[in-house]
């Protein structure tokens, strides 16, 4: 948290007011309660950037196993770190965290070069290690202060526990939580120090969808803290749900980087309308072709499926089809996603087996 | 270093403990039970042949005439001492455990018996205490075969009797050899066990990683878990103590000495555990290595029965094992008040501490490669 001091543009009273760097804050002047809007700045980064990888290698006898990497990750963003398993995620990762030594390259966080001053940004980030499991015989609450505690500056525990919806398993073992909920303290475990960087390293492999859901909840609640995080993972709906900056990761090097839009437009397919039992398909067809619209293709009993390059054709399509009275039974519009990015990248699907 | 840290980890590892039912039982409950069955049932289980010294001062035909029925007994490897060496001295020295002197005049007080009826004279029979089996055979054998030259001697009273004489001032039974024994071994099995779930479980659950990225030192957290394992070793010889005194009316000496011997087994056995955890990468295989390792060791070391009972060559391998001085010292110090046997045994476990310690810190790492 850091102070923001503001003259009240009312009446000048000067207030302070503390947040996190990036955070949106609703104020009230204490003396002529003013309300408005305040915006705690960015702190001590002075490009905006909480993490900068430069040319980083990892080398292990012939293997290859991170390849020349550089990118960096803006203050507040969720920035998706995406590949199939061992493409080189978790090595990056922890490279950056510093657990693992680095053959080549420099990193820095928020403005620190790791090699020199990694004990200093120690209070300032906060890591959810891969495939992690706390003390077993220690409550959530407990494990919570116990790691609170080896941090100088710390997040007041029970608000923790309450944000990330905890209460109810405060008092349990970690041993008896299910596997969402251990993440869950994973992520909680990450936060006691309120960090300014919080790293995820596959933060819902092994879940049910349903816990995975519950977990990206969380994430989703730490971006609105302000909080950067740096989250790797092979799900490629975990990264479209949850990324601001996605880089895509494959046999050690980056292959495309950018927001989830610039990567389907880059390197996705466009999107497909589906007309389903469409009455008079082929005419309706031989018409849209006269339209204008070269890839429509017939895909049998009745259905017709329509390649859409932006958004205004959609209505184009619509209004012909309202004017020339058509029946259908149902009509649907499937944007291109990551999987199809990855496959068009890589020539291989984003599954388990592409490691 | 961080005080605060250290105690903070230190109390939350007794919190974990305390919920951990095996832990409670393998560190209290376990050696409890070990010492109430062994004191309580604890019969001779010996080799078929004893070592027995004896030294004839008489050199007459009745003292050689005993000699040979000891011997006819084959239950004794005899040798015999010379004449004229001082049997106190010999035994100290030879560190002899079994020694039975037929005084001179032996057989000139037998034939005065037969007119003077308040003639009589004593064997003496010097013994090791802590050897029970050993002394309880020699003695009932001494017994019987007194018992029948008795008899034909006189058949109202006792001519050729027996003055025991213990090696060690007090007199010392089985529970007293097992007492200490039981400590060194609750101590290794503590620290060893623990030690390598620090070093596989904590790795392979990302909590060393986690805790590398934290302000907390690898040194912090050593001392906080050899402060946890120091507590927990006190805990055990206080218990292990009190049972002795209460149940089986010991007299147990703890001193400040005891105290750095127990200090240094938990550093020597967590050290080691250090060790095998960093070869043995997996848990399982770890806790396997580490049975393997400390099992043989608790059965050769003289934990539960002493080295004299075993043979020469499993003898010569107890005295490159750890625990062999950790029980030495312990029960040198607790027991026989010999603190001079004390010092040395201990002044050798805190080496073999230092080394085990010193490469387990050093060997190991929380970084990954």
């Amino acid at each position: 948290m850091i102070e923001q001091r503001f003259k009240c543009p009312n009446c000048g009273q000067i207030a302070s007011f503390y947040g996190n760097p990036g955070e949106h804050l609703v104020v009230t002047c204490s003396a002529c309660h003013l309300k408005g809007r305040l915006t705690i700045p960015l702190a001590e980064q002075d490009n905006g950037h909480a993490i900068e990888v430069s040319h980083l290698k990892k080398v292990y006898g012939d293997l290859i196993a991170v390849d020349d990497i550089s990118f960096s990750v803006k203050n507040g963003e969720i920035f998706a770190f995406l590949g199939p398993n061992g493409a080189g995620k978790t090595t990056t990762v922890e490279m950056i965290e510093s657990i693992r030594q680095p053959t080549a390259g420099s990193i820095q966080l928020l403005g620190k070069d790791i090699k020199k001053q990694f004990t200093d940004v120690k209070e300032k980030i906060g890591i959810l290690p891969q495939e992690f499991h706390s003390f077993e015989r220690l409550t959530v609450r407990e494990t919570l202060v116990y790691f609170s505690n080896l941090y100088k500056k710390k997040a007041d525990v029970d608000t923790i526990i309450q944000s990330l919806d905890l209460t109810s398993h405060k008092n349990m073992l970690y041993r008896n939580l299910s596997g969402g909920l251990k993440q869950r303290v994973g992520v909680a475990i990450s936060l006691v120090n309120d960090p300014e960087i919080i790293f995820l390293d596959e933060p819902t492999t092994g879940l049910d969808p349903k816990a995975r859901r519950e977990v990206w909840s969380v994430i989703a609640g730490l971006r609105k803290k302000g909080k950067t995080v740096f989250l790797t993972t092979h799900y490629m709906e975990e990264a479209e749900f949850l990324a601001d900056h996605i880089a895509v990761i494959f046999k050690g090097k980056i292959i495309a980087e950018g927001t989830l839009e610039d990567l389907i437009r880059n390197y996705g397919k466009s999107s497909i309308m589906h007309i389903k039992k469409c009455v008079n398909a082929p005419e309706v067809i031989e018409m849209l072709k006269q339209e204008g619209y070269d890839e429509v293709s017939s895909e049998g009993n009745g259905d017709i499926a329509i390649k859409i390059d932006y958004k205004e054709r959609v209505l184009d399509i619509l209004s012909h089809l309202k004017h020339d009275c058509i029946e259908y039974e149902s009509l649907d519009i499937r944007r291109s996603n990551l999987e199809e990015v990855f496959l068009r990248l890589t020539g291989s699907k984003l599954t388990e087996d592409t490691a | 270093m961080n005080l605060k840290i250290i105690w903070m980890d230190f109390i939350y590892s007794i919190k974990a403990w305390y919920r951990s039912k095996g832990g409670m039982f393998w560190s209290l409950a376990f050696p409890v039970i070990l010492i109430l069955l062994f004191g309580a049932i604890f019969s001779g289980i010996g080799s078929s042949k004893y070592t027995l010294y004896v030294q004839d001062k008489d050199q007459t035909e009745m003292s050689r005439m005993f000699n040979e029925t000891l011997n006819g007994t084959k239950l004794f490897n005899i040798n015999i001492v010379k004449a004229d060496v001082n049997a106190t001295a010999f035994i100290k020295e030879k560190n002899i455990k079994s020694l039975i002197v037929i005084p001179e005049g032996f057989q000139q007080t037998i034939q005065e018996s037969l007119t003077n009826p308040s003639s009589r004279v004593d064997l003496q029979f010097y013994f090791d205490p802590s050897e029970q089996t050993t002394t309880q055979v020699i003695r009932s054998v001494i017994s019987s075969i007194l018992q029948e030259m008795n008899k034909n001697l006189s058949k109202s009273r006792t001519i050729i009797g027996v003055q025991e004489i213990s090696t060690i001032t007090e007199n010392f039974n089985f529970i007293d050899f097992f007492l200490p024994g039981m400590i060194g071994f609750t101590i290794m099995q503590g620290a060893i066990y623990g030690s390598i779930e620090r070093n596989t479980k904590y790795r392979k659950d990302g909590i060393l990683r986690k805790l590398l990225t934290t302000p907390i030192t690898r040194t912090e957290w050593i001392l906080a878990k050899m402060l946890f394992m120091m507590f927990l070793a006190a805990l055990t010889t206080a218990l292990i103590t009190i049972i002795g005194i209460l149940v089986f009316g010991m007299t147990v000496n703890i001193s400040a000495w005891v105290i750095i011997i127990i200090i240094a087994t938990s550093f020597l056995f967590s050290g080691m555990g250090m060790l095998i955890g960093r070869f043995v990468k997996e848990e399982e295989t770890a806790d396997t290595a580490a049975g393997a390792i400390s099992f043989p060791m608790m059965f050769l070391a003289g934990t539960f029965f002493p080295l004299e009972q075993m043979p020469g060559f499993l003898q010569t391998i107890a005295h490159v094992l750890p625990l062999y001085y950790v029980n030495e010292a312990l029960r040198n110090s607790m027991i026989y008040l010999n603190q001079n046997e004390s010092f040395l045994n201990g002044v050798v476990v805190i080496i073999f501490a230092a080394v085990f310690f010193i490469s387990g810190v050093l060997l190991t790492k929380w970084k990954e490669d």
